[in-house]
C-alpha cells in the first residue's frame, strides 16, 4: 500500500442544497469505501454540514441521508478539515464541530491538494 | 454459476440502501472476512449494478456472479488476498 491514492474533496454548499451539499459525501463515502485515502475540506456555507447536529437533517432524493453517509466516512478513516476564517464568521467553534473535525487554513488544503491523486471541488 | 453452488460466508440485506451505501457497508463488512471469504449481497439501488463490480475491481476482490431476483440485485464477491 506505498502507493496509497489520496482524494481531495472540497464542499462549498451548505445545507440549504441538499443535492449540492449530500454528492461530496456521497463520492467521499464510495472512496473510503474503495481503500482510498479521503479529506474534506469544507469552506463558506459548507462549514454548516460539519455543525454538530445539521447533517442529520440533510437530505438529498435518492442520495443516502447525509448524517449516516458522515458517519461512515469518519468511521472508514476519511479526515474533515474546516476553514478556519468561514468557521469564525459563521460564530461557530471548535465545541460546535462534529467530533474530529479540524481546524485549518488555507495553507493547509493547499498541502492537502497537491499531495493528493486528485481533488473534486463541489 | 449459479447461486446454489456459491457458498456465501455472510450476507449483507442492503434492501432500501441508496447510493453511496450499498458499496459502503460491502466495504465494512469486507473489513472482518479472511481472504476466499464470499458475502452474498442483496441490494435494490440500480446504481449497485455498476458500483459493485467497480469497487470489487478496484479494492482486489472479485465479483464472483450476480443476477436480479425480483425487485433486487444479489451479487457474490470473494475477499481477496490483499484487502
Amino acid at each position: 500500500m506505498g502507493d496509497q491514492e489520496k482524494l481531495v474533496i472540497m464542499v462549498t454548499h451548505g445545507p440549504e442544497e441538499p443535492e449540492l451539499a449530500t454528492i461530496p459525501f456521497a463520492m467521499a463515502g464510495a472512496a473510503v469505501a474503495s481503500d482510498v485515502d479521503v479529506v474534506m475540506g469544507f469552506q463558506g456555507d459548507g462549514c454548516l454540514l460539519v455543525k454538530k447536529g445539521v447533517a442529520e437533517t440533510v437530505t438529498a432524493p435518492e442520495f443516502a441521508p447525509l448524517g449516516g453517509l458522515l458517519e461512515s466516512i469518519v468511521e472508514l478513516g476519511g479526515q474533515l478539515l474546516v476553514c478556519s476564517p468561514c468557521v469564525k464568521s459563521r460564530g461557530l467553534s471548535e465545541d460546535d464541530l462534529v467530533e474530529g473535525t479540524e481546524i485549518v487554513a488555507a495553507a493547509r488544503f493547499v498541502a492537502e491538494i497537491t499531495s493528493a491523486t486528485n481533488s473534486l471541488v463541489y | 454459476m449459479t447461486e446454489t453452488q456459491i457458498q456465501a460466508t455472510e450476507v449483507l440485506d442492503a434492501r432500501g440502501l441508496l447510493c453511496p451505501m450499498p458499496v459502503v457497508k460491502t466495504a465494512k463488512v469486507f473489513k472482518t472476512l479472511t481472504p476466499g471469504q464470499v458475502l452474498k449481497l442483496i441490494a435494490t439501488d440500480r446504481g449497485s449494478v455498476a458500483d459493485i463490480p467497480a469497487w470489487a475491481g478496484s479494492t482486489g476482490n472479485e465479483l464472483l456472479e450476480w443476477h436480479e431476483e425480483g425487485d433486487t440485485f444479489v451479487f457474490y464477491l470473494r475477499k481477496g488476498e490483499e484487502t
